[in-house]
């Protein structure tokens, strides 16, 4: 009897496995069996009334009956999870073209990042970053470059005066001069501020504006240098190969002195209206410092020699970002400064 | 300065076409603005505008420098025209006129001529062509003429009828005081000492270089002319035409310089074209007052610096020719430096670095190649400035605040409310809303908010820049300030305390603002929403609400709250150092703890006492809310906090975190006001 009993309780048990749609009625399936008052933990309970031959056998075949349930009993488990899983998955879905939640986070200023980057180029040549006051006295701002009182040179700088004497520094370069008044050669610095000049504003015009300031001195510091340095500096900054052009200029703080143009950012060097089909940029003034300005630091030229630039920075930045008026920067619109 | 193309050509032989000699002046002199046609019923000719370079006006304001120029880049030849003139020995020039210049250094050299005989009338057709090409109306051949060789020389000529002068003299002098001068152009001017003039026995009859006066003016019954080529200072000059405001093609020319050596040779041109095209007679003789001859100088230069300088070679045949097309001598050539005689109209050649300038340009300095310099590896020092602001306006830009860059100046409304005593004047200003520095960033935030309502409800904006002020001396400091809209004091007040914490720095707290009695006039703040923001015993700035009455001034819609911190001191109270605190091993036990207190009570009153009771077993306390609300007592809110108990050596037992909460709970009840809510 018990042995017919086993074998057809195998065939049911299989049965109900493999009926069984959901883990709640295999559990059901599980205690049937093999739960504490299970069928077959009934049978492996009532062995020891049997005799003892048989007992051995009967129960070697209740107790490999059970592993098999036991087995296809997990099996099962992990092929309903699996189907259970992968129906979830065609279920859920994400539509993702539903916008997504942004952090609120503010803006800095262009001309800051433009700063930055700069800086950041410079300083990777071996640049230390410097600055000055942006209310100067006479002497720094003119005087000591070389611009004495009472020539039409000082004509080029229109400037802003204040009561008592001092003035608005016109351009970064009286920093050089603070510069080397302090610290010996050889040095490499550059200066980006705050310089005013007393103009008219308009589109590419502002009273308020950044000049950066580029200085480097040694024993044998060239014109050649020059090209090279600002030329490895504008093609970092605009990440395409750049040609430099120098031609002649004055600066009375300068001798050499130069206009610096670059490739025209735009066109590339063919000619275009951004750079009026010249295919060349009027980028910056610079020079080799004239020797009156070593000594009005405090160096003696036979010693040293090197180069200076000044460019307006607020169109560096006019010039990445397609800015087309100068104005903008110093408006206060958000409508402007949240893009950037 | 405009140049004729046509007159150019008459100077250098095989002329390039206008563009290519613009290209040419370009890179190796000037630079062009234009080339362009005289307008129509003109000559036909092209205007070349060129921006002469100021330190090269005394030799290039004029034709022949420009030609000078032209021929020492390109190498073509240079032809200058003579002037052959014929004196005639009958007259002389000492019993028309005699010269007086009284003060040599304004006046390093006069010379005149005497012209008889003259037939003034109109110039012929080319002589006008040639002034109007260039921007001058003729007037009459005499006049005409003295403006010609102006333009063709560099040198400014003036010329007086002979007959209308008081006593045959002329006299270069100051003015006196209360003198006054009526000019050609029938303008009045009122003269002083520091004006030089020229005069004759008895009055100025003309402003010294800069324009004639109208007593001696040429007119069609002129007959004898005294012809004036004189060289003057350039700073009285320049002062001069600054205080009478009178700007002339000769004031322009003379304040740049110009060498005192030119005058002859420009008179004797004048006096050539005049006797040439108004059939007058030259008397014989040149007046010519000119004490201290100018003499050429000499530069030594060393072949080796001016490798050294331009960072290229110039081999020294080229450097000989270079030398030669400018007009420069070589006086001693030795193998490694070359003495150079520099000819008295380059006023701008006096050192050796002007010579390389020279010869680096007709080189060509856009040929030199770009070499990277070899120097000894010096890290840069690190701009602890920079760094510091480049920290701040990150944390603040994460907090969601954008950056403005506002003008340094406000305007005579913003000094009512910010000026005092400190602020400084611009003497110059542009307009009036730039009449001084700004002392304060807030004026021009509270702008950028008026400006910016319109368009935006959230507006968190700060700025970091320089304020400035006139205490002993001028004083100026970076501030930053940060302006929220809408009545946010504490979500302003947890931006400062991020900022701060951002910097390292962390003995922060807020204090009663104390306005002093000056500044309790200004009043800018709200009364009782203001706290100085102090670090340890330092005040470094405030934060509040600004009063009403300033936020209606400027037009503004809603609340607005401003943080105003002086950057110098938060940079030398921030730093990079974070220590690391361990994390306890022990567990934490939060209790909830909610009290009803005056609504007048601070939040920490509560915390302090709380925190007393606590000591080392309270890592924190967090108030998550207040509460005030119909259902509470009238004149009464709710703090409600999270207390976490925490031990660094053990872990609190339920017992011991119970005993603790019950201790704080009596203790805060024994202020009869305060009830813990139970």
């Amino acid at each position: 009897m018990v042995k017919i009993n086993l074998k057809l309780l195998k065939k049911r048990a299989q049965k109900e496995i493999a009926q069984a749609g959901d883990l709640k009625l295999l559990n059901e399936v599980f205690k049937k069996y093999l739960g504490k008052k299970g069928e077959l933990t009934f049978v492996l309970r009532s062995l020891e009334k049997l005799p003892k031959a048989k007992r051995k056998k009967v129960g070697q075949e209740a107790n490999e009956l059970k592993n098999y349930l036991k087995v296809q009993l997990d099996q099962k488990i992990v092929a309903i999870k699996e189907r259970v899983k992968k129906e979830t998955e065609e279920k859920e879905w994400i539509d993702i073209t539903q916008p997504g939640k942004k952090p609120l986070v503010g803006h800095l200023h262009p001309l800051t990042q433009v700063r930055k980057k700069t800086e950041e180029i410079f300083q990777a040549m071996g640049f230390t970053v410097t600055e000055g006051p942006e209310v100067e006295n006479e002497w720094y701002n003119f005087d000591a470059l070389n611009i004495p009182k009472d020539h039409p040179a000082r004509d080029l700088w229109d400037t802003f005066y204040l009561k008592g004497g001092l003035l608005l520094r016109t351009h970064t370069t009286p920093v050089d001069v603070r510069y080397m008044g302090k610290n010996n050669p050889p040095l490499r610095i550059i200066t980006i501020g705050r310089c005013f000049r007393h103009e008219a504003t308009d589109a590419s015009h502002e009273s308020n504006f950044y000049q950066m300031d580029g200085l480097m001195v040694g024993p044998d510091i060239s014109v050649a240098n020059f090209k090279a340095t600002i030329q490895e500096f504008f093609q970092r900054f605009f990440g395409k190969p750049i040609e430099i052009r120098i031609r002649p200029s004055h600066f009375p703080f300068t001798e050499p002195s130069f206009e610096v143009d670059m490739t025209c950012s735009v066109c590339g060097g063919k000619g275009c209206s951004a750079c009026q089909k010249t295919g060349w940029m009027e980028m910056m003034g610079a020079g080799m410092m004239h020797p009156n300005v070593f000594k009005n630091a405090g160096l003696n030229p036979k010693n040293w020699q090197g180069w200076a630039f000044g460019m307006g920075f607020d169109r560096l930045a006019m010039m990445k970002y397609k800015i087309n008026d100068i104005r903008l920067f110093y408006s206060g619109d958000l409508r402007f400064l949240r893009q950037f | 300065m405009v140049f004729s193309y046509n007159w150019l050509k008459d100077y250098v032989k095989n002329l390039p076409k206008p563009a290519k000699l613009a290209g040419l002046l370009n890179l190796y002199a000037f630079e062009v603005e234009e080339v362009k046609n005289p307008p129509a019923g003109g000559s036909k000719d092209w205007i070349l505008d060129i921006d002469v370079l100021p330190n090269r006006a005394p030799d290039c304001f004029s034709h022949i420098g420009i030609a000078r120029e032209i021929a020492a880049i390109t190498g073509l030849t240079l032809q200058i025209p003579t002037a052959e003139i014929k004196e005639n020995k009958d007259i002389k020039t000492k019993d028309f006129v005699s010269v007086e210049v009284k003060n040599k250094q304004a006046c390093p050299r006069y010379t005149a001529r005497v012209i008889n005989n003259v037939k003034v009338g109109p110039s012929p057709k080319w002589l006008k062509d040639r002034l109007k090409v260039c921007g001058l109306r003729p007037i009459n051949n005499v006049v005409d003429i003295a403006n010609y060789v102006m333009l063709e020389t560099g040198q400014p000529l003036h010329v007086f009828d002979g007959e209308k002068l008081e006593g045959k003299k002329i006299i270069v002098r100051f003015a006196q005081k209360n003198e006054k001068i009526v000019t050609l152009d029938e303008e009045k001017y009122d003269l002083d000492e520091n004006i030089l003039v020229i005069a004759d026995a008895k009055r100025p009859i003309a402003i010294a270089g800069i324009k004639g006066g109208k007593l001696p003016e040429i007119d069609n019954k002129t007959k004898t002319i005294i012809l004036e080529s004189a060289n003057f200072d350039s700073r009285i000059i320049r002062k001069g035409s600054q205080r009478l405001k009178l700007k002339t093609d000769a004031s322009w020319r003379f304040e740049h310089g110009i060498d005192p050596n030119l005058t002859e040779s420009a008179i004797n041109r004048a006096a050539f074209l005049i006797q040439k095209l108004a059939k007058g007679k030259v008397a014989k003789g040149l007046v010519d007052v000119y004490p201290q001859k100018v003499l050429s100088r000499r530069i030594k230069l060393d072949l080796n610096y001016l490798e050294r300088l331009l960072g290229t070679k110039i081999p020294a045949w080229r450097i000989k020719d270079i030398l030669k097309r400018l007009g420069l001598k070589l006086k001693v050539s030795q193998s490694q430096s070359m003495t150079v005689e520099i000819p008295t109209f380059r006023l701008d050649l006096s050192i050796p670095e002007d010579l390389i300038e020279e010869i680096g340009r007709i080189a060509g300095l856009w040929k030199i190649k770009a070499v990277f310099p070899s120097v000894s590896l010096i890290p840069p020092k690190k701009n602890f400035n920079i760094f510091w602001e480049e920290v701040t306006r990150n944390i603040l830009k994460g907090a969601g605040f954008t950056e403005v860059y506002n003008y340094s100046f406000i305007n005579e409304n913003d000094r009512r409310v910010f000026g005092g005593k400190e602020l400084i004047e611009v003497e110059n200003p542009l307009s009036v809303e730039q009449k001084y520095l700004r002392p304060s960033l807030i004026p021009n935030l509270l702008k950028n908010i008026q400006k910016n309502q319109r368009y935006f409800n959230d507006i968190k904006i700060f700025e970091l820049g320089k304020i400035f002020r006139k205490l002993k001396k001028v004083e100026e400091k970076r501030e930053l300030t940060g302006v929220i809209v809408g009545d946010e004091f504490y979500q302003l007040k947890g931006v400062v305390d991020l900022l701060l914490h951002g910097l390292g720095i962390s003995d922060i707290y807020y204090d009663e603002y104390q306005a002093t009695p000056e500044e309790s006039k200004l009043a800018i703040w709200y009364p009782q929403k203001c706290a100085e923001i102090k670090v340890g015993q330092e005040e470094i700035g405030f934060l509040g609400e600004i009063a009403q009455k300033i936020i209606d001034g400027f037009k503004i819609e809603k609340k607005v709250v401003v943080f105003d911190i002086d950057f110098e001191k938060l940079q030398r109270l921030s730093s990079e150092e974070t220590i690391y605190q361990p994390i306890s091993r022990y567990p934490a036990a939060v209790r909830d703890l909610a009290v009803l207190v005056p609504l007048g009570t601070k939040v920490e009153t509560v915390l302090n006492k709380i925190e007393a009771i606590g000591g080392k077993l309270i890592r924190d306390i967090d108030l998550f809310d207040i509460y005030e609300g119909e259902e509470l007592p009238q004149g009464k809110k709710n703090l409600a906090f999270h207390i976490i108990y925490q031990a660094k050596d053990k872990t609190l037992s339920s017992r011991e975190v119970d005993e603790m909460q019950k201790k704080i709970i009596k203790t805060l009840e024994k202020n009869p006001e305060w009830q813990v809510r139970k």
